[in-house]
C-alpha cells in the first residue's frame, strides 16, 4: 500500500542533504556526542563543531537534540558545494 | 508539600518578579532546558501562605493528542475550583471538538468566583498545532479573574499580540532565571557545601548561573572530600556543563543507584516495582525516595510518592549514557517495561516501548488488539501518533494496521481513503494467522458497516450486519470484550440506518446496543445509542420521545458531552418535538444548541434534519420565505444521500406547499410534475397538491386530493400528516361554502392533534379563520384550541414558560385532572360526572387550584395554568 505523502513527491519540499556545520559551546563528550551519530565532531578552541550531511528534517532533529540537552548553540552554517549557488537547488523544480 | 527541600532555596527576588508578572493576564516563562522554570513554579506554588488559587498542569512528554492536553487542563481547573468535590474526571470521546472544549473551559473559568491562576508547565511538549491554536483562543479570552502562567523551553507560535499591546503579557526569560552570585552562595550554604567565596565565584562563572548546572554541581559537592579541587577541575574543563557534571555525579553514586538511574531512564515515569523489574534488584523504591529527597532531578508525581519522573534534561543525558554504556541491554529493558505496562493497563505506553525495542510485528499486533479500545476511549490521536512511529514499508500491508488506518480515516470523514485501507485489509486477510482471522473479519465487517452508513448506502447495510448473528464462543475474555465492543458499534450503526429509514427494528437494535455498551463500560457508545434511540422514537407519543431525548442529553451532559456532534440526533429531535407543540422559543434554543454541537460535523444526514426543523420553526412563526429557504436546503441535502431518507416525502411536501403559499404555485406545479411516482404518491405530497390547488383557486380539486389521502390511498409518515390533511379538507370545504363539513374536518384535526398537543399543523396550514369560525361550544378540545390561538397571535408557548410570575405551588394529580376541564365550557357538575367525583369534591379541588395558582376565577386560573404549561402537560404526562 502506498500512502500519499505530498512532502516526498516534490523535490523542492525536501532537498537533497547538504553539508552543515553546527558550532556548540564547550567540548562535547562521548555521551552527548552519541546523540549526534550522523555528525563528525571536532574541537575548535572552547567549542565543538559538528559537521555532516543533513536534509532539512535531520537538521531540525539535531536542533531538537541541542535544545533537549541544554547545549549552547553558537552558530549553524550551510556549506555550499563548489560552483553551486544557494538558489541552484531550486532550479530543478518546474 | 511542606517537606524540607534543601534543593529549593527561597529565590525571593525571582518569586517577587513572578508575583508582579501574574498581575498581568498571561505570563510566559521562556528559557532553555535546566534554567529552573519548574523549580521556580514549584517554589512559588508551594510557598507558605500562597495567596492564589492555582490550577497546575504539566504537559506530557511529546503530547500529540490535543484532547489529552485539554482534558488534563480541564481536570486541573476543576481540581482548583472544587478540590473537595468528587466529580467524575472529564472523559475523552472519539470525536473531539477542540472549539467546544475551549468554550467549556472558558465557561467553567467564568463561573469561578475569585482569582485563579492556570499554570501550564512544559508547554513546549505540546506538538499539536490545533491545541496551540485553541490555547491562543483560551488565553486571549480569559475571563476577568483568570490568569495564566506558561513555562516553555522555546517561544511558541501563540498569537498573543493583542495581550501584548494591551500590556497584559509578562515575560520571564533565561537571563531573569539565572542564579546571582548571592543565590549561588545561598544554594551552597543550604546544601551544606563548604566552599570558599572564590570557589563559589568560580562555580558561578563556570555555570553562568545556569540552574541545572549549579544543582548538579551541588549533588557532587555535598560530601565531596575536597570541594575546592572539584570546582577547580570543573572550571578547568572544556566539556559542556551538564555532561561534565552528570558524569561526575554518576561516578559518585553507589553502583546500585547508578544502575537504577541508567536502566530506568528508558521510562517516562517510574515506580519502585518497575524499577525493580528493570534492575533485577529489590528495594528500588527506597532509592527513588532518597533521590527525590537529595536532589531536584527526581520528582514524585503523586502525594503518596509512588510514581517518579526524572528532570527531562537529566533523563535525556542518562538515556544517552545508557545507550553508550549498555547498548545490548536497551531492547530488553523496553520489552520488560512493555510487559509490565500491558499488565497494568498502560496500553499506549506499552506499545511505545515495544516499538522502541524494535519489535515491529509485536507492536503492530498490540496496536491492532487495542486500537479500537483506545479509539473508543478518545485516544484516536494517540493511535495516530503510534501508527506514524512504525517505519515506512515493512508493516504497510499488515492487514491489522491497514484496518486501523481505515478506522482513523473514517472517523475524520475521509471516506475514500478509508475504503482504500479497508480494501488492503481485506485482500491481506488470508495472510493473518488463523487465531486472529475471526477478529479481523468482525472488525472489517463493522468498519464496512460504518462506511456504508456514512455514505448513505442504506440498503446495503442490513446485509453487511449479518455477522451480528455469529455466535461468540470459544474465545478468550479479551476477544469477547472486543466482540462486544464491535457488536455494540455494529448495533448502533445498524439502528441508526434503520432509524433513518424508519424501520421497525431500529429501536430494538439501538436499545440492545446501549445495554451492551453499558455492560462493557463504554459510556460513549451508550450515549450515542441513546441519542439515536431518541431520534428513532420520533414516531412514538411525544411525551415518550421527549423523555428519551432528555435522558440521552442528561447522560451526555453528565460526561461533559452535551455539545458533541453525535448527541445532535437527540438535540434535534427534542427541538422538532417542541416546535410541533408550538413551544417555539424553547425549540429554537435546542435548535441553536444542535447547530453548536454540529460545528465540526457537516454530514448531510444530520444537517438535513437541522434544515427541516429550522423550516418548521420559520413556518410556525409565519416567515414563509425563510421557511422556503430551509426546506429547499433540506431537499438539496437529501438528494446527496445515496438512498432516500425517512423524511424525504415530508421535506418535498412542505417545500412544494410553501412554494404555493408564498405565491409560486406555478413553480410548485413544475416541481410536482418532476417527482417520481413513489414520492408523488405519498400523503405528504398529496397534502402539498391540495395546497397548490387551493392557491390556484380550485378547492374542489383540493378536496378530491385530500379525500384520497384520508381514504388511505397514499402512504403517510405518521398521523401528523393526517392532521394537516383534515385541516386542508376543512379549508377546501370552507371555500366551497360548506361550513358544517369544514367544522367537522377541523374538529377531526383537533381530535387527532390533542394527545400530543400538536400546534404546528394549524399554524402552517393557515387555519386561523377555520378555527375562529368553530363554535366554542361545539369543540371538545378547548385547551388545545386556546394554545393554537395563542400561537397564531404570535406568542410562543414556551416564551410564556419564562414568565416572571412566581412559580405555583405544585398541583396534585387529581387537581391537574380537574384543571384539564376548566378551559372547556363544562359546568362543575358536568366535570364531576366526567371524573366520577362528587360535586363537593370538585368544588374543593377547584378552590385549591385557584389558591395555588393565585387565581380569582375560572378564566384567570385557565390563563395562569396555560402560562405554566400545566394544561398541555397534564394530559400527556
Amino acid at each position: 500500500m502506498r500512502v500519499h505523502l505530498p512532502a516526498l513527491d516534490h523535490g523542492f519540499m525536501d532537498p537533497a542533504p547538504v553539508q552543515y556545520t553546527i558550532r556548540i559551546h564547550g567540548h562535547l563528550g562521548a555521551t552527548v556526542l552519541s546523540a549526534f551519530p550522523a555528525l563528525v565532531p571536532q574541537h575548535h578552541g572552547a567549542d565543538t563543531v559538528l559537521t555532516g550531511l543533513l536534509d532539512r528534517s535531520a537538521l531540525y532533529g539535531v536542533l531538537a537534540e541541542v535544545e533537549a540537552l541544554g547545549l549552547e548553540l553558537v552558530e549553524i552554517r550551510q556549506l555550499m558545494p563548489e560552483g553551486r549557488s544557494p538558489e541552484s537547488g531550486d532550479s530543478r523544480s518546474p | 508539600m511542606d517537606r524540607t527541600k534543601p534543593r529549593l532555596i527561597g529565590r525571593g527576588d525571582l518569586l517577587a518578579a513572578l508575583d508582579r508578572a501574574v498581575a498581568k493576564k498571561v505570563t510566559i516563562i521562556s528559557a532553555p532546558a535546566g534554567s529552573g522554570k519548574t523549580s521556580l513554579l514549584r517554589a512559588w506554588a508551594d510557598r507558605p501562605g500562597q495567596p492564589y488559587r492555582l490550577a497546575v498542569m504539566q504537559v506530557q512528554r511529546d503530547q500529540h493528542d490535543a484532547q489529552q492536553f485539554w482534558l488534563a487542563l480541564l481536570s486541573a481547573v476543576r481540581q482548583a475550583s472544587a478540590p473537595t468535590s468528587r466529580t467524575e474526571p472529564p472523559a475523552a470521546t472519539p470525536d473531539f471538538n477542540g472549539r467546544a472544549m475551549v468554550d467549556r473551559v472558558l465557561s467553567e473559568l467564568a463561573d469561578l468566583r475569585g482569582l485563579l491562576i492556570l499554570v501550564i508547565d512544559d508547554l513546549h511538549e505540546l506538538i499539536s498545532p490545533d491545541a496551540l491554536a485553541q490555547l491562543t483562543r483560551l488565553l486571549t479570552n480569559l475571563p476577568g479573574d483568570a490568569h495564566a502562567v506558561l513555562a516553555t523551553r522555546r517561544d511558541l507560535p501563540l498569537h498573543l499580540q493583542q495581550l501584548r499591546l494591551a500590556g497584559e503579557l509578562a515575560e520571564i526569560r533565561a537571563a531573569d532565571l539565572r542564579f546571582s552570585e548571592r543565590e549561588t552562595r545561598e544554594l551552597l550554604d543550604a546544601s551544606g557545601v563548604a566552599l570558599s567565596d572564590a570557589g563559589a565565584d568560580l562555580l558561578h562563572q563556570r555555570t553562568e548561573g545556569w540552574a541545572a548546572g549549579l544543582r548538579l554541581a551541588v549533588i557532587s559537592l555535598a560530601g565531596h572530600p575536597d570541594p575546592e579541587l572539584f570546582v577547580a577541575e570543573f572550571s578547568g574543563s572544556d566539556r559542556t556543563v551538564a555532561e561534565y557534571l552528570i558524569a561526575e555525579m554518576l561516578e559518585r553514586q553507589p553502583d546500585d543507584v547508578k544502575d537504577l538511574l541508567l536502566r530506568t531512564s528508558v521510562l517516562d515515569r517510574v515506580n519502585g516495582e518497575l524499577a525493580d523489574l528493570l534492575t533485577g534488584r529489590q528495594g528500588s523504591e527506597r532509592i527513588l525516595l532518597a533521590l527525590e529527597d537529595a536532589n531536584a532531578f527526581v520528582v514524585s508525581l503523586d502525594p503518596e510518592r509512588t510514581w517518579f519522573r526524572y528532570h527531562h534534561l537529566f533523563a535525556d543525558l542518562l538515556r544517552l549514557e545508557l545507550r553508550r554504556a549498555l547498548p545490548a541491554e536497551v531492547p530488553g529493558l523496553h520489552r520488560r517495561a512493555a510487559d509490565w505496562l500491558i499488565q497494568h493497563g498502560h496500553i499506549a505506553d506499552a506499545i511505545r516501548h515495544t516499538q522502541a525495542a524494535g519489535d515491529w510485528p509485536g507492536a503492530a499486533r498490540l496496536l491492532a488488539d487495542h486500537s479500537f479500545s483506545l479509539t473508543m476511549d478518545g485516544q484516536a490521536q494517540t493511535v495516530r501518533a503510534l501508527l506514524r512511529a512504525f517505519p515506512p514499508g515493512a508493516p504497510a500491508d499488515n492487514p491489522e494496521l491497514a484496518l486501523i488506518r481505515a478506522g482513523l480515516n473514517l472517523a475524520r470523514g475521509r471516506l475514500d481513503e478509508a475504503a482504500a485501507h479497508l480494501a488492503v485489509a481485506e485482500s491481506h486477510a488470508e495472510t493473518t494467522p488463523p487465531d486472529r482471522q475471526r477478529r479481523l473479519r468482525v472488525a472489517i465487517a463493522s468498519l464496512k458497516l460504518s462506511l456504508a452508513t456514512r455514505r448513505g448506502h442504506l440498503a446495503s447495510v442490513t446485509e453487511q450486519a449479518k455477522f451480528l448473528d455469529s455466535p461468540v464462543t470459544g474465545q478468550s475474555d479479551e476477544d469477547i470484550a472486543l466482540d462486544n465492543d464491535l457488536r455494540a458499534v455494529a448495533l448502533m450503526n445498524l439502528g441508526t440506518v434503520e432509524a433513518s429509514l424508519a424501520l421497525a427494528d431500529a429501536e430494538r437494535h439501538l436499545r440492545e446496543g446501549a445495554v451492551l455498551a453499558r455492560e462493557n463500560g463504554r459510556p460513549y457508545l451508550e450515549v450515542r445509542c441513546l441519542a439515536q434511540l431518541a431520534f428513532a422514537s420520533r414516531v412514538r407519543p411525544f411525551a415518550t420521545t421527549r423523555r428519551r431525548c432528555q435522558e440521552a442529553i442528561a447522560l451526555a451532559e453528565r460526561h461533559g458531552w452535551g455539545l458533541e456532534p453525535w448527541i445532535a440526533p437527540a438535540l434535534i429531535t427534542l427541538a422538532a418535538n417542541l416546535v410541533w407543540t408550538g413551544e417555539f422559543g424553547e425549540g429554537e434554543r435546542w435548535l441553536q444548541r444542535t447547530e453548536r454541537a454540529l460545528q465540526t460535523d457537516t454530514g448531510p444526514d444530520i444537517r438535513l434534519l437541522v434544515h427541516i426543523v429550522s423550516g418548521m420553526l420559520q413556518a410556525g412563526r409565519g416567515r414563509r420565505h425563510e421557511a422556503l429557504r430551509e426546506f429547499s436546503a433540506a431537499e438539496h441535502l437529501g438528494s446527496q444521500l445515496a438512498d432516500s431518507h425517512a423524511l424525504a416525502s415530508q421535506v418535498t411536501g412542505w417545500l412544494l406547499a410553501t412554494q404555493a403559499r408564498v405565491g409560486l404555485p406555478g413553480e410548485a406545479r413544475a416541481s410536482l410534475a418532476a417527482l417520481d411516482d413513489e414520492r408523488a404518491g405519498s400523503g405528504e405530497v398529496g397534502n402539498a397538491r391540495a395546497v397548490i390547488c387551493l392557491a390556484e383557486g380550485d378547492p374542489a380539486a383540493a378536496l378530491a386530493t385530500v379525500t384520497d389521502v384520508l381514504g388511505g390511498a397514499a402512504p403517510v409518515i405518521g398521523y401528523v400528516t393526517l392532521v394537516e390533511t383534515y385541516l386542508l379538507a376543512g379549508l377546501a370545504h370552507r371555500e366551497l361554502g360548506d361550513q358544517r363539513a369544514a367544522h367537522q374536518a377541523a374538529e377531526r384535526a383537533l381530535g387527532l392533534a390533542e394527545p400530543d398537543r400538536l400546534v404546528l399543523p394549524f399554524v402552517m396550514t393557515g387555519s386561523g379563520e377555520l378555527l375562529e369560525a368553530l363554535p366554542r361550544h361545539e369543540t371538545a378540545h378547548a385547551a388545545l384550541l386556546a394554545d393554537v390561538r395563542d400561537v397564531m397571535r404570535g406568542s410562543s408557548l414556551a416564551a410564556k414558560d419564562q414568565s416572571s410570575s412566581p412559580p405555583a405551588e405544585e398541583l396534585s394529580p387529581t387537581e391537574l385532572r380537574v384543571l384539564g376541564y376548566l378551559p372547556t365550557n363544562l359546568s362543575r357538575p358536568e366535570i364531576a360526572s366526567e371524573l366520577s367525583l362528587s360535586v363537593n369534591t370538585v368544588n374543593t379541588h377547584v378552590r385549591n387550584i385557584y389558591a395555588k395558582l393565585h387565581a380569582r376565577d375560572r378564566s384567570s386560573a385557565v390563563q395562569r395554568a396555560r402560562e405554566l404549561r400545566l394544561l398541555s402537560a397534564g394530559l400527556t404526562r
